[in-house]
């Protein structure tokens, strides 16, 4: 993908698939992510959901948000769903004459894709189910407040890592999924962020077009739980992805391309500044997390085959 | 120590459990009960213990295990769908006979339900809950008060039997806050003489849950099936209220418990003999106690925030003789003092 058009509009669909009303905080990039997923997806798709913030703000009856066909799963279970739903779809092709092709979409966040859901999501990858898998990862568990995840990164201070005397807060870094689902050898991961809408939906439309599985992990900014101001999302999400803290990519067939290439990154300072859950952290520690983020930046920065332009 | 603190529900479990002597603790998300895990989460790295957030509630039971297994008091807590996931584990646990507290916060089900407290886990609290013949002993505070202290004894009997016991509270205790007395700290824990701390100068020490041969297995049930009778003997807990001369009885625990107590009250004013039995532990549940008012030729109201599940405990009882009627909410909805009343007031 050619790097400017990703801030360049283009013609996208006015129809909306997750409908206004739902109950979303306000500044929710999560919500904004799975409102271009939707679009790119369109309305020949399943969905399944995993608990989360995304199904709580979406589904309570009597109303709904989602134009498409949706099912809610166990926090743990949204690929083994998927699985399912796949397999019965293949039944009915076989059994029934049914000949629609129908992409199955399971969706999750952090805490259901990378702690309680790994299991499920390993098992479709590794049997090679024809589906996309998104992870909105807005680092925490943000629906039952702000609790931490495999997913927070080194330094936040949330619920249950919380920053003071004892601790910085979340002592491990963050979990590498796009790695692993590129471990389980299947034929597409890409990372996106909610502040990229064409990113995303790019990325979307491709895993469509592939058979077999695809991961797609999504960085999502939460103000709430960042403790950020909600008209601050986007600008966020840029200064993640700016600052190298989080890079955008695509792993086809073990092949990295890193999408967005800065000549000069931020440092990550401007982007920890911005939130309130790193804000104990001292000069030191920021010192050390400016490290750990060009060294990781560095080697996906390796790994990648950067596709050159040729004008 | 007579010094009174304001408390929170689900704080006072994690105080108790601190009180107790609890060495590990190991949860996961999930709401009414987060802020258990959360005042863990600070409380006990400041006191040097082990706080550890599992990745989900089935490692956070067998997190459990593992820990108690080597000897300490441990404990885990979570809300009914958690409760749900952690079966396999504590069933593990209860057929190897290794100790432990599970706190389930409870709310609404079937499935994903809400978070609206409730009481629809009784049957699967009572009945062992996962596979294989086993049963905990179940206590059901009503009161903050209660949920510290009875975290507290949760820790005794798990020891004395070698067996999980559960603290099942609703969402609605668990969120209460409530002026308590705190309590003194343990002292002295008990010797665990079956520990597995590595085998160097000792006989070695095997915890299993597992006997292939089939003529051992049945052996092994049995000495367990002995430990849950002494427990029916032993451990049976309940609370009565105006029981004497009563001609209705109320039979209800946790925070339905305290909302009869109003109604018994307003009844009170219009010279209804009505009572209250309140259940501490619901296995064991206190069978004789209802029975022996059965046959005094009371009528009974069960009120609680289920189907009516505690019903059938009551029927099996009192028998088919005496009336008795259900007054219930579902699907997270607190059952109130009026809707008991008015229950009474029909009797009558």
């Amino acid at each position: 993908m050619e790097a400017l058009s990703i801030y360049v509009p283009k013609l996208v669909t006015p129809k909306e698939y997750i409908a206004s009303g739902h109950r979303a905080c306000s500044g929710c990039g999560e919500v904004l992510a799975v409102r271009y997923v939707c679009k790119a997806l369109s309305r020949n798709t399943i969905i399944s959901n995993a608990t989360g913030c995304m199904e709580i703000i979406s589904s309570q009856l009597p109303q709904t948000a989602w134009e498409v066909p949706w099912i809610h799963t166990l926090f743990e279970n949204a690929a083994a769903v998927a699985s399912g739903i796949e397999s019965g779809l293949k039944a009915r092709k076989r059994k029934y004459g049914y000949d629609k092709e129908i992409k199955v979409v399971a969706m999750g966040g952090d805490g259901g894709t990378a702690d309680i859901g790994l299991q499920a999501l390993s098992g479709a990858m590794e049997r090679g189910h024809d589906f996309i898998y998104v992870c909105y990862d807005n680092e925490a568990y943000m629906n039952t407040g702000i609790q931490r995840s495999s997913e927070t990164p080194f330094g936040a201070s949330t619920t249950t890592a919380p920053s003071g005397k004892v601790s910085i807060g979340q002592h491990t870094w963050k979990k590498n999924m796009a790695a692993i689902a590129a471990a389980h050898d299947i034929p597409y991961v890409a990372t996106s962020c909610s502040s990229y809408p064409f990113d995303i939906m790019y990325k979307i439309e491709k895993a469509m077009k592939i058979k077999g599985p695809s991961y797609i992990h999504i960085l999502a900014v939460c103000p709430t739980g960042w403790r950020c101001p909600s008209n601050a999302t986007i600008r966020v999400g840029r200064l993640a992805v700016e600052s190298g803290v989080f890079p955008i990519y695509e792993i086809e067939n073990g092949k990295y391309t890193l999408n967005l290439d800065y000549p000069k990154l931020r440092p990550v300072a401007d982007y920890l500044k911005s939130q309130g859950r790193f804000r104990h952290l001292t000069e030191e520690n920021v010192a050390v997390i400016q490290e750990k983020v060009l060294e990781e930046y560095n080697r996906i920065k390796t790994l990648s085959h950067m596709r050159k332009k040729s004008k | 120590m007579t010094e009174r603190t304001l408390m929170g529900g689900n704080i006072a479990i994690a105080e108790g459990a601190i009180l107790a002597g609890c060495g590990a603790y190991f949860g996961y998300p999930i709401t009414p009960q987060n802020d258990l895990l959360e005042h863990m989460s600070q409380r006990m790295p400041a006191l040097g213990r082990i706080f550890l957030q599992s990745e989900s509630e089935l490692a956070g039971i067998n997190m459990v295990y593992g820990a108690a297994a080597t000897g300490i008091r441990c404990m885990t807590s979570t809300s009914s769908p958690g409760f749900s996931l952690q079966q396999e584990g504590i069933s593990y646990m209860a057929g190897a006979e290794v100790p432990c507290v599970v706190a389930n916060i409870m709310r609404a089900g079937p499935g994903l339900g809400n978070i609206g407290g409730a009481q629809g886990d009784y049957k699967q609290c009572t009945r062992g809950g996962g596979h294989g013949d086993y049963y905990l002993i179940t206590l059901v505070p009503a009161s903050v008060q209660e949920m510290m202290d009875l975290t507290m004894l949760a820790f005794e009997l798990a020891d004395k039997y070698r067996n999980p016991t559960l603290i099942m509270a609703d969402g609605f205790l668990g969120q209460s806050v409530e002026s308590i007395v705190m309590r003194e700290p343990v002292k002295k824990l008990p010797d665990k003489n079956w520990a597995i701390t590595g085998a160097k100068g000792r006989e070695k020490r095997l915890i299993n849950s597992f006997e292939m041969n089939p003529l051992d297995h049945p052996k092994r049930i049995a000495l367990l099936l002995e430990k849950y009778e002494r427990m029916r003997i032993d451990e049976v807990r309940y609370e009565g209220m105006r029981l004497d001369d009563a001609e209705i009885v109320v039979v209800a625990y946790g925070s339905v418990a305290r909302a009869a107590m109003t109604a018994i009250k307003m009844a009170q004013q219009h010279n209804w003999k009505v009572g209250l039995l309140r259940p501490i532990t619901v296995f064991p549940f206190p069978y004789q106690p209802l029975s022996d008012l059965a046959e005094k030729g009371c009528k009974f109201i069960v009120a609680e925030m289920s189907s009516g599940q505690m019903l059938e405990d009551v029927r099996l009882a009192v028998g088919s003789q005496n009336e008795i009627k259900l007054v219930n909410t579902y699907g997270g909805v607190p059952l109130t003092a009026d809707q008991i009343f008015e229950a009474i007031d029909l009797m009558i």
